[in-house]
């Protein structure tokens, strides 16, 4: 079995010739199904997208006109509000959960606590907390700004976070707990900023403390596509050292990772990626919490780094198109239907384990 | 998925081992409970003196004289300043004691009415009938908060007490975390698309003493029961601290005193919400105060810590209004900033986490 990323032992160990063939078979069998489920994704992620600009939620459009509209054929309001309002929420969406689900998946796997995430830890609300400083204090900043302090923002909670929880070692619940903590105070901060302000930035608020895709456009996409692309990069080159963490520090380093270097690495990542995401669409709560898990539980642990971004997107992309069209309910803040998703799934994780199942 | 390591703390066994009930000393209690007056009435005296509007401390005294006068400083303390001071000593008082009570009856240091979720569920309920059943009566919140109370804190104790999470008192953390964000995200569902009850809702949502005159004289009564039935429990949660067993051998109805001590803390934090909103910490830093100053025996502690949350509560919404030259800090977020160092302080303790 390789449950941690390792490749089988070589013919030359000390193997039978059937040992290795059942490994290979085996993990021919998990490649299969990792390929099938990303494939289902993907159509699940293309078949979403199409619905959230075909269906709308912004800008009233004759459907006789969607069609048309969306293969450059009407100019105009038609076009306007596919190609302005509707594509980039719905690419936003989908961007911001691939990061949220990439930033969850690396947390749980390098803290190895289902509740670690940053959206749980308080690192998204320190990410909400920087943006909505310069969004509030210097508006006129160059559209980097935001995303800037975004991840300052979270950078700063992540060192507060350890270095608050540290004690000779952390503890993982210590580590949430005081993540919670800090989560309320940076809330706090934010809820200060807005309500200070006035009315009109009531919208604005519930942006940076609930998350919505509402005021989604194209530079926020160009900012969540590169930012995707450069923390999926990353999370490449820190996947097999992070896979040796997994054996226990003093194993690792026998292996050759460099610990400390990892560890780091993989936090400012993963804090980056939440960020980034925060600071497009808010920190849309417990995305990064559920993708883990749920990739996990659909192609086991060694793979599911590459399969929670997908998750993430599925979730806030579906939470999305939900939140705009859902009767009774919508339309709501894409935050408050993945916080109502996502909270039963949290009490679900700490609710004791039956006796006999790990 | 790799599962921490945990030790699962079995909730019928008490944590600490049980121990003969510490007493305090009489004279200290008293000194206490002296310097816990005095506290309280300086702040009083700040909270009608100090405001964004100065009026001098002479003409406060000449108009607490002279109650009819139409000025508008006469108007801005009778109607402003002196009922919003008093709401927040009795909605302090409220949160110290209902903070105590729950810490003492979960023997979980980090309780408190907004940590464990019961002060959202509260304005969840406070919500729900505003939007649902247009109620505008401000006594009729009180049993939609109490109503909310109730069935929040059931929620989080059938959750809290069934986790996995370590340690009993952090799995009661996490439940009611879960708790709050089911909540606070359902009031955003319920208000989002009305602006003017969004505009209202939001500020009370996260805890303010503004413009609450009315609703001093609505709810100050609900409040004041809560207290006076709070205040006998010392005794009970002394034994009830020993251990289940201890308490039954020494002749008190377990299951009974517990029930109707939570039914207590429910309805002081039912009638704190339904007056303010949900305002966390305050309950948290005030039970640990009362503690610090005259340690462990709740019939002491139990009323310290109303004087504490009373100081706490009206002293942040005393600053809150003069560390902005415009406008002001609502409560809610001064007692976050306050408290949040006191709750990361007890997460670090060692034997509340276990390794």
């Amino acid at each position: 079995m390789t449950p941690l990323g390792l490749r089988p032992p070589k013919p030359d160990a000390p193997a039978t010739p059937a040992v290795v063939a059942r490994l290979r078979a085996d993990r021919r069998a998990r490649d299969r199904r990792a390929a099938l489920t990303g494939g289902v994704l993907t159509a699940a992620l293309l078949g979403l997208t199409t619905a959230s600009v075909l269906l709308g939620g912004v800008g009233r459009l004759d459907p006789a006109d969607v069609l048309p509209a969306a293969f450059g054929l009407r100019d105009g309001l038609a076009d306007y509000t596919i190609f302005q309002l509707r594509m980039p929420r719905a690419l936003s969406a989908l961007l911001a959960g691939a990061l949220f689900g990439l930033a969850g998946s690396l947390y749980q796997r390098l803290i190895r606590n289902p509740l670690a995430t940053p959206d749980i830890v308080g690192i998204s609300a320190g990410a909400g907390a920087g943006a909505a400083t310069a969004l509030f204090y210097a508006p006129a900043a160059f559209a980097l700004g935001v995303p800037v302090a975004a991840v300052i923002g979270s950078f700063v909670l992540v060192a507060a976070v350890q270095g608050l929880s540290w004690r000779g070692g952390v503890d993982t619940y210590r580590l949430v707990l005081v993540g919670i903590g800090l989560s309320a105070v940076c809330t706090a901060y934010t809820n200060y900023l807005f309500l200070a302000a006035d009315r009109q930035s009531l919208a604005i608020a519930l942006r940076w403390t609930v998350g919505t895709t509402n005021d989604a456009d194209w530079d926020g996409v160009t900012t969540l596509a590169v930012g995707f692309a450069a923390c999926a990069l990353a999370a490449l080159l820190l996947a097999r050292p992070l896979a040796t963490l997994t054996l226990g520090d003093g194993f690792a380093a026998g292996l050759g990772t460099r610990v400390t270097a990892t560890r780091v690495g993989v936090l400012l990542v993963g804090a980056a990626a939440a960020a980034l995401a925060t600071s497009v669409v808010g920190p849309i709560g417990f995305v990064s919490l559920v993708s883990g898990p749920v990739a996990v539980r659909l192609v086991g642990t060694e793979r599911s780094t590459l399969l929670a971004p997908a998750t993430g997107a599925v979730i806030v992309l579906g939470a999305d198109v939900l939140a705009q069209h859902a009767p009774l309910i919508s339309p709501v803040p894409t935050g408050v239907l993945t916080a109502l998703l996502g909270a039963p799934y949290f009490v679900w994780l700490i609710l004791r384990r039956r006796q006999g199942a790990s | 998925m790799t599962q921490p390591p945990t030790s699962v703390v079995n909730p019928s066994i008490p944590e600490r081992p049980p121990a003969s009930p510490a007493r305090t000393r009489t004279s200290r209690g008293t000194t206490v409970a002296v310097l816990a007056v005095v506290a309280v009435g300086a702040t009083l005296v700040a909270g009608i003196g100090l405001g964004a509007r100065d009026i001098s401390p002479l003409e406060v005294v000449r108009i607490l004289l002279h109650p009819g006068e139409q000025a508008f400083d006469t108007h801005v303390l009778w109607t402003e300043r002196i009922p919003r001071t008093f709401l927040g000593l009795a909605v302090g008082a409220a949160l110290g004691a209902a903070g105590l009570v729950m810490q003492a009856l979960t023997a979980n240091p980090l309780a408190d009415p907004g940590v464990l979720g019961v002060e959202q569920g509260a304005s969840m309920f406070v919500v729900l009938g505003i939007m649902l059943l247009g109620v505008t009566d401000t006594g009729d919140y009180f049993w939609l908060a109490l109503l909310g109370a109730s069935v929040t804190a059931t929620l989080v104790h059938l959750i809290g007490t069934r986790t996995d999470a370590g340690s009993s008192a952090v799995g009661l953390v996490l439940a009611g975390v879960a708790l709050a964000a089911v909540m606070s995200s359902l009031i955003t569902l319920l208000v989002v698309r009305d602006k003017e009850a969004f505009f209202h809702l939001r500020f009370w949502s996260v805890g303010q003493l503004t413009g609450r005159a009315e609703v001093l004289g609505r709810l100050l009564p609900f409040v004041l029961v809560g207290l006076l039935l709070a205040l006998p429990l010392g005794r009970t949660l002394n034994i009830l601290g020993l251990g289940d067993d201890t308490a039954r051998a020494l002749g008190v109805r377990v299951e009974r005193a517990r029930l109707t001590a939570a039914a207590v803390a429910v309805l002081l934090c039912a009638a704190a919400t339904a007056a303010v909103g949900p305002v966390a910490f305050v309950g948290l830093v005030a039970a640990h105060c009362a503690r610090l100053l005259v340690g462990p025996d709740h019939r002491w502690s139990l009323p310290v810590s109303m004087a504490a949350g009373a100081v706490l509560l009206t002293g942040a919404d005393t600053a809150g209004r003069l560390v902005l030259d415009h406008g002001e800090v609502q409560v809610g977020l001064m007692t976050a900033v306050i408290g949040t160092p006191f709750f990361v302080w007890l997460a670090r303790r060692r034997d509340l986490v276990r390794m």
